[in-house]
């Protein structure tokens, strides 16, 4: 009798502290999605309010309702899709060198690959727009997906190399012997087993680029080429901040990343730590 | 071979978007042809909310019968980093031909090149004869004219009529002294209001805070030959700004280390007597979103009076300039776009439909019908400007001044201490050779 | 400069080899060399090209004066040799900001690492339906952007109008009505690594329970039957094989968490005082703020030297595992 209680003791501690942990990590969630339902008079108040009622759809309005709202997110759907997936296969090439082959260089290459990781991304603005600049792709989306590939091809090529390195090479030698080429062997066994770290690095590479505000606002200068980071910061103007708008806009633009999260979140989990445990 | 499949599939969806990214963009800016005869698009940077729409489409339709061939392309900026973009911008080879900046940043601009020189070009622009003093002196830099003004805005105390009266005070004050009475007894009669204050002042608010250094006769930097000299620690300046915390003191319950981008929002929600705001805010305290437009009526004006009753408050004249870009590869089609956005006609307008004064003093008499617009108006006449040397900007980027003025508001230090070192931070700044 | 694979057996020669695939065989290994320069030539190539230049200037700048003027003319700054470096190191102010730039990332990283230990260790003890409540909220708390991350809680945190002044005053904890978080720079930067560690201690979590199922419950097991607390079980035994994980994602968040900018850059309204400064948020300042790209770009080099010597331990551990 006197264990069954420890258990249920122990049982209930641990529901609690995991019901906590739940309110902190979505309380503030909740707080986003409630305050873009309210009417702003609830907002601005001292007392705060719980519950979103009476609701009003003034606030997501006015952030669809912003200019140039849907070629901000065409664009940034553009710029997101072609990032990750140019990156994800010239990453995925480039770990595979540095995971299976021997040459002169390797060492080198990793050091370089975590070294550039260490750099801040804005101390290079200005020499990344002159540079654009001079080759024509200021102001083009061209411009900041390269930019963007640039900052998320490092850690996706180090990432990527974990994970092929934990693959047994025996695997697909055996399916040489077995009559298949090398790409064949790469194709069939390789792929389908680095799969989740694809994810993985997708989610990563997804995240970088859809979280930046500072380059595309530098490297972008027409309305209808921005890009849904900047519409985000439009709710902060010198006449004060709209935060009615700015929760319900904020509660838009995180709504692809959970849809995406949600879908490939199993994939995630197993991807990681199917090369991490090894290192 | 599914597999296969699948990837040729997603590798050629990416191609197709890359090409969508990069083909089908028309080419930015103006660096397309040099040739006089072909079709130019001039591109206009304007600051996000300085402009109403229409007085825009106007100007370009104006423009647009000189210059039937030619594009006009304006693209409104914000305010938030702006000059990380403008730098890239100038750096880059095609940097818009026009760009509207805020008048403090001309100087910094200007000084590295940045801005064309109009100064040959000044009697073209119809107004120039009457343009408002200090707006012109942001734009001249080392005695050239690299800029037009455009518009400008000052400070004077918004208040809440049914306030003043509940609390027996019958006539707006007209002197310091006459504010801090009134003051005081704005609090006395709302003492029951533990939020309420009558004279909402956030710690931040430096524009807020010149013109009770400048009363007193101090100022912010003096220039001796080619040197500057911080003068925030000269007696008047102390002087000043002990009135000034004396008044937050008492009398304020707003943020000692915030700044006034809310206070319009904070006023509506109706536990202040006073704020020192521009004209436009009352528009940001009437919106029916973010603050209460049941205020219509009970809203007023005065000037920040001077400690000599009867005078006003010498008050900080922001604003913004139109320059036109050195690299720009259209500057005659710049110029006339300047031109018109300057002129008689469009200033009205923006001082009649924007609520913004106007940059010539030939225009100041366009609101004095209107009671609450005048008073702006008036204040402007007497109106001060920060030190016009090329590195102000670099002064305002490393917030000396409202870092002082928190520190003072929260008693981390004395008014003596914190003026001194702000003075000696302002001296090293501005004397940085560049 | 052969280029061999790594741990190629040599298989006897089989006769089941269909003739096809020997003679591609012979082809590939004639071009088997430059296989892997090939597969890295379009990384490198666009790495080169969009990072390599900016990277090489930035080191040119840190010993450059280079002002809005050279910027603008497109002129090269004025060869100064180590004096940026010289006035850095020198300058008491660099000293603060180092010390407080690496005080913020252990906080950091330790909150999230020991946290998200804990909640891995806790989840795997839970029941199914709890579980899956409290990864779902990890998942939500980790899909959400930056931005609006700081978005929320900056709104939560309000002078006027934040839930927390009111909850903290409601609770009588204390008179927080009108608190201004930021005004204390001890005060702000909690915000600051609550923002932070909210975002990041999902993925670690994440990553440590699912590293956690892939450590044999017999082991823990016959530790506790031998008699071992709670704490010697998981020290001794969990820890030593969740190790690899760690110190991988201990490295990545102290890079991260070193680099920090955005969080506070926002915070406070893109006007941060001296007392927020981390090494970051100075190099962009002294580039963008004041123009004095020359120190900005030393700044931003000494922080990656400091950085590089931080992660040293970890790099040489990974070096020798790539020789392996």
């Amino acid at each position: 009798m006197p264990r069954l209680t420890r258990r249920r003791v122990t049982r209930l501690l641990l529901n609690a502290a995991a019901l906590l942990l739940f309110v902190v990590t979505i309380f503030p969630i909740y707080w986003m999605v409630a305050t873009g339902f309210k009417r702003g008079v609830d907002i601005l108040s001292f007392e705060p309010k719980w519950l979103p009622f009476p609701a009003t759809l003034d606030n997501f309005r006015t952030a669809i309702g912003k200019p140039f709202f849907t070629m901000d997110v065409v664009n940034s759907m553009i710029v997101v899709a072609v990032t990750v997936l140019v990156s994800l296969g010239l990453a995925f090439l480039a770990a595979l060198a540095a995971a299976r082959f021997q040459f002169r260089g390797r060492k080198a290459l990793v050091v370089m690959l975590i070294v550039v990781q260490m750099v801040p991304l804005e101390a290079l603005i200005i020499p990344i727009y002159l540079m654009l600049d001079r080759a024509g792709q200021t102001d083009r989306l061209a411009g900041i997906i390269v930019t963007y590939m640039t900052f998320v091809l490092p850690f996706s090529i180090w990432t990527l190399r974990g994970f092929i390195i934990n693959i047994p090479m025996e695997l697909e030698e055996a399916a040489m012997v077995d009559g298949c080429t090398r790409a064949g062997a790469f194709r069939r066994i390789l792929f389908p087993l680095v799969a989740p770290g694809l994810v993985a690095t997708a989610v990563f590479s997804f995240i970088l680029v859809w979280n930046d505000y500072l380059i595309a606002y530098v490297l972008l200068q027409s309305p209808e080429r921005q890009t849904l980071g900047i519409w985000l910061a439009s709710f902060t103007t010198n006449h004060g901040t709209d935060w009615g708008g700015v929760m319900a806009g904020s509660t838009l633009y995180a709504i692809p990343v959970v849809v995406f999260f949600l879908l490939v979140q199993r994939r995630v989990v197993s991807g990681l730590t199917a090369g991490a445990v090894k290192g | 071979m599914s597999r296969r499949l699948r990837i040729s599939a997603i590798l050629a969806f990416a191609m197709a978007l890359l090409l969508a990214a990069c083909g089908g963009d028309e080419p930015s800016g103006s660096g397309g042809q040099q040739a006089q005869t072909g079709p130019r698009t001039l591109t206009i940077w304007l600051m996000e909310g300085s402009a109403p729409p229409q007085v825009v489409e106007a100007v370009n339709a104006d423009f647009k019968t000189a210059h039937p061939n030619d594009t006009v392309k304006v693209q409104l900026q914000q305010w938030s980093n702006v000059t990380t973009k403008l730098d890239a911008a100038f750096a880059g080879s095609s940097p818009p031909d026009v760009m509207e900046l805020g008048n403090t940043l001309v100087s910094k601009y200007g000084a590295a090149g940045a801005l064309q020189d109009l100064s040959a070009s000044k009697d073209q622009f119809e107004n120039s004869a009457t343009w408002l003093q200090s707006l012109t002196e942001s734009c001249t830099v080392d005695g050239k004219l690299v800029c037009a003004p455009y518009l400008a805005g000052s400070r004077a105390v918004i208040y809440r009529k049914s306030m003043f009266e509940k609390a027996g005070i019958s006539q707006t004050p007209t002197s310091m002294e006459e504010l801090q009475t009134a003051a005081e007894k704005l609090m006395a009669a709302n003492a029951g209001d533990k939020r309420f204050s009558a004279f909402y002042f956030p710690g931040k608010y430096w524009y807020a805070a010149l013109p009770f250094i400048w009363d007193f006769g101090g100022d912010i930097a003096k220039q001796e030959g080619d040197q500057w000299r911080g003068a925030l620690d000269s007696p008047e300046s102390q002087q000043g700004l002990t009135t000034l915390k004396a008044l937050v003191d008492c009398c304020s319950k707003a943020d000692k280390s915030g700044d006034e981008a809310k206070q319009d929002q904070a006023f509506a929600q109706g536990h202040i007597a006073m704020i020192v705001a521009n004209g436009w805010e009352k528009g940001v305290i009437l919106d029916p979103k973010t603050g209460n437009p049941k205020l219509e009526n009970d809203l007023a004006a005065f000037p920040l009076p001077s400690r000599n009753a009867g005078q006003t408050a010498p008050v900080f004249l922001g604003g913004s300039d139109l320059g036109i870009a050195t690299k720009s590869k259209n500057q005659d089609l710049a110029l006339d776009w300047v031109k018109l956005l300057a002129n008689t006609k469009f200033q009205t307008q923006m001082a009649t439909v924007g609520g913004v004064i106007p940059n010539s003093t030939t225009l100041l008499s366009l609101h004095q019908d209107d009671p609450y617009l005048s008073v702006f108006d008036s204040t402007a006449k007497n109106s001060r400007f920060t030190p016009t040397s090329p590195n102000w900007a670099n002064v305002e980027a490393a917030n000396i001044l409202p870092d002082m003025l928190v520190s003072i508001f929260t008693g981390r230090a004395s008014v003596a201490d914190a003026t001194k070192q702000a003075s000696e931070q302002i001296t090293t700044t501005l004397n940085t050779g560049s | 400069m052969r280029a061999v694979e790594t741990r190629r057996r040599r298989l006897p020669s089989s006769p089941r080899r269909a003739p096809e695939a020997a003679r591609q065989g012979a082809r590939a290994r004639r071009l088997r060399p430059l296989v892997p320069y090939g597969l890295l030539a379009p990384s490198l190539l666009v790495l080169a090209a969009v990072l390599g230049y900016p990277l090489y200037r930035l080191v040119v700048l840190s010993f450059q004066q280079y002002g809005l003027r050279e910027l603008f003319a497109g002129t090269e700054g004025r060869f100064i040799g180590l004096r940026n470096y010289r006035a850095i190191l020198g300058d008491t102010f660099f000293w603060t900001v180092v010390a407080r730039t690496v005080v913020f990332a252990v906080v950091c990283v330790g909150l999230t690492m020991v946290l998200g230990t804990l909640v891995a260790l806790l989840l795997r003890r839970l029941g199914k339906r709890m579980r899956l409540l409290v990864t779902a909220g990890l998942v939500a708390a980790w899909a959400t952007p930056v931005l609006t991350a700081i978005a929320v809680w900056q709104w939560m945190f309000d002078f006027e109008f934040g839930v927390v002044n009111w909850l903290l005053t409601r609770l009588g904890v204390g008179d927080f009505v009108n608190h201004n978080w930021f005004d204390r720079p001890l005060e702000g930067f909690t915000v600051v690594v609550l923002v932070v560690v909210w975002g990041a201690l999902p993925f670690v979590a994440v990553t440590l329970h699912a590293g956690l199922t892939q450590v044999p419950a017999e082991l823990e097991e016959a530790a506790r039957v031998d008699g071992g607390g709670a704490w010697q079980v998981f020290w001794n035994v969990t820890f030593p094989m969740l190790k690899p994980i760690f110190l991988l994602l201990t490295i990545l968040s102290t890079i991260w968490d070193f680099k920090v900018f955005t969080q506070i850059w926002v915070m406070l309204n893109q006007r941060p005082g001296r007392d927020y400064y981390l090494l970051g948020i100075w190099s962009y300042s002294e580039s963008f703020g004041v123009s004095n790209y020359g120190k900005g770009a030393t700044i931003a080099v000494v922080m990656v030297a400091l950085l590089m010597v931080i992660t040293s331990f970890y790099v040489r551990q990974m070096l020798r595992a790539v020789e392996a």
